[in-house]
């Protein structure tokens, strides 16, 4: 948990607006380190998680979690973190085994067109299914949906139309229905000039930006390379209310460090000062 | 007739609203649509392509107050936001003659029972829900948006279904609403082609302001562009602010951006009028002035001279070295 970039969005653990879509995307750059920041947050809040992490294995989100102060092995056996490891279902739904139990979620890899409704499913059952517990265990916070990433599905092949059709669920139920929070990360590559909206990520892109509530846009720096800062986010709110109907925005530089990432405003880096 | 909210302001009621009074546009629509007939089509959408930074939906729902102002019924098919969203700053005693028909949390039929689906975006399914309100004026059908729909029906079946709409009876205008950066250039355009008005949105200069682009296509075939700079209020009151010109905007910008580097100095980087003169008259060592000219053709008195006698020595001619040839 960066507890600058906290202060910059104006949460905390305790009180956090709720049923939120929270867009994180990148061009060009690395954002995930964003998305581990969310994790933590969110697991400190005493939140019920569900995270898609297709991009990395669960020891690898462990791992970060542990240098920011959060156990994931320990949050999963308590029944906190609902962890979906992608890369693992991938392999069980390409070389099925007979004691390994097929989930389902991730059928759309034998067959695209099929979309992701039943990756849709698996999150709406981990979501809604925690209904029926069990007494004796604890009481979680609102539930919140991670996903890293979604670019990770338009190169297994899922067509941008069902991309946006699965966010559009996930937030019609998260977001809409339980008033749970939203995060998902997409990723972008700056290609040639394309004018048609062929070009999935960027299609992408602009339909997430239409669904989401706040958008943290992180680049390089224009000027290039630095050692010191290692690139910009773009902090967009989009007004849910009437009262200004186009997005207020608020640009950072940020430093990502062992055990964090310091935000500070444009020019006003340590290293420049 | 079928509106597409691409732009903030149809024409005809632009015509009618003196700019300089601020006037809003409830009141002038009103009058406008009671007299007119036929309503135009319009479109809405965002103007520009790659910004998502501006969304039509406020324009939308002052689209939506005014109507219902009017005493319209209204029949809103909602994929994009939930109904809460979109009810969201709508006085509640209108709520009556809006019927607002959620296809926001099942558009695709993936929980089994759903309100409304992007398939049942024809004719028939439309005008069977417009009729359900048994209501003896024809309705106004606005769609939050038409890009949900265009991504899951091909644009020639959307734009057939837009055109029997208008056609039929069973509504009288259609308010639409179309995020252009989502589409190829090509659906873009058919579907506005299909509005009768269009108003194209774009963030303004300052703070709350937009920028709206109108183009309206009149029965006779006369087509009227206009732009204009408008802002809306909390309650969706629209009000122009003036009308933007291109080359207006151009020049107030360079002039803004000229700032003056000798402000705001430690140390004064000014000239004093004595010192501009002084400047002025300064000329500078290499540049060949007149002056400098007139001097070096007419030595003075008392400038150097050069006195040359030629010497046999200097005289090398080197087509005759030894000087001994007749030529």
């Amino acid at each position: 948990m960066f507890t600058e970039l906290n202060s910059i969005l104006n949460t905390s653990p305790d009180s956090f607006t709720q049923g939120e879509f929270i867009l994180v995307s990148d061009r060009q750059s690395d954002a995930s380190f964003l998305i581990h920041h969310f994790l933590s947050f969110y697991l400190r809040a005493r939140c019920k998680v569900c995270f898609l992490g297709l991009a990395q294995s669960f020891c690898h989100y462990g791992a970060v979690s542990q240098r920011l102060g959060v156990s994931l092995t320990q949050a999963k056996e308590k029944g906190q973190l609902v962890f979906f490891e992608g890369l693992k279902e991938c392999l069980s739904v390409l070389l099925p085994k007979e004691n390994n139990a097929e989930s389902g979620a991730m059928n759309f890899l034998r067959d695209p067109p099929v979309g992701l409704r039943s990756l849709y499913e698996f999150v709406r059952s981990s979501v809604i299914g925690s209904g029926s517990m069990e007494e004796g265990a604890e009481q979680w916070g609102p539930n919140v949906l991670l996903v890293d990433d979604l670019s990770v599905l338009l190169s297994l092949g899922v067509d941008v139309g069902a991309v946006l059709d699965f966010s559009h669920y996930c937030r019609a139920l998260v977001c809409s229905q339980i008033q749970g929070n939203m995060v998902m990360l997409v990723r972008c590559n700056e290609e040639e000039d394309d004018d048609d909206g062929d070009e999935g990520s960027e299609v992408l892109l602009k339909g997430l930006i239409h669904q989401c509530n706040l958008n943290l846009h992180v680049q390089g720096l224009p000027t290039g390379y630095c050692k010191d800062i290692h690139g910009q986010m773009e902090v967009c709110w989009k007004r849910r209310q009437g009262d200004a109907p186009h997005m207020q925005k608020n640009l950072f530089q940020y430093k990502v460090h062992d055990k964090g990432a310091s935000f500070f405003a444009r020019g006003t880096s340590s290293a420049v000062l | 007739t079928i509106f597409i909210i691409h732009t903030l302001v149809v024409r005809h009621y632009v015509e009618h609203c003196r700019l300089a009074d601020e006037a809003t546009i409830q009141g002038e629509a009103a009058s406008q649509l009671a007299r007119e007939q036929q309503p135009s089509p319009g479109v809405v959408a965002p103007y520009r392509p790659d910004s998502c930074s501006y969304s039509g939906r406020d324009l939308l729902k002052s689209f939506i107050t005014a109507a219902l102002n009017r005493e319209e019924v209204i029949h809103v098919l909602c994929f994009d936001v939930s109904e809460e969203e979109l009810k969201d700053g709508l006085k509640p005693s209108d709520t009556q003659r809006l019927h607002i028909h959620n296809a926001y949390s099942d558009p695709l039929g993936w929980t089994g029972h759903p309100n409304f689906t992007a398939q049942q975006f024809s004719l028939e399914d439309l005008t069977n829900l417009v009729k359900q309100t048994s209501h003896p004026k024809p309705a106004v059908l606005v769609i939050d948006s038409l890009s949900w729909i265009l991504r899951h029906k091909t644009p020639p079946a959307v734009c057939q279904t837009l055109q029997q709409l208008r056609k039929g009876g069973a509504v009288r205008a259609v308010i639409g609403l179309l995020h252009t950066d989502m589409h190829q250039r090509g659906t873009v355009g058919s579907v506005c082609h299909l509005a009768t008005s269009l108003i194209s949105v774009a963030p303004g200069v300052k703070g709350k302001e937009a920028v709206a682009r109108v183009t309206k296509r009149s029965k006779s075939g006369k087509v009227m562009q206009d732009e204009e700079i408008f802002c809306i209020a909390e309650d969706f009151t629209v009000t122009i602010l003036s009308k933007a010109s291109h080359a207006e905007h151009k020049t107030n910008s360079t002039e803004e951006e000229q700032a003056d580097p000798t402000a705001n100095l430690t140390f004064n980087l000014r000239l004093s009028d004595s010192e501009l003169e002084a400047k002025q008259k300064l000329t500078l060592p290499f540049v060949f002035s007149k002056e400098k000219k007139t001097a070096l053709l007419h030595p003075g008195p008392g400038s150097g001279r050069i006195l040359y006698e030629p010497d046999a020595n200097d005289d090398y001619d080197q087509e005759d070295p030894d000087d001994d040839l007749d030529v």
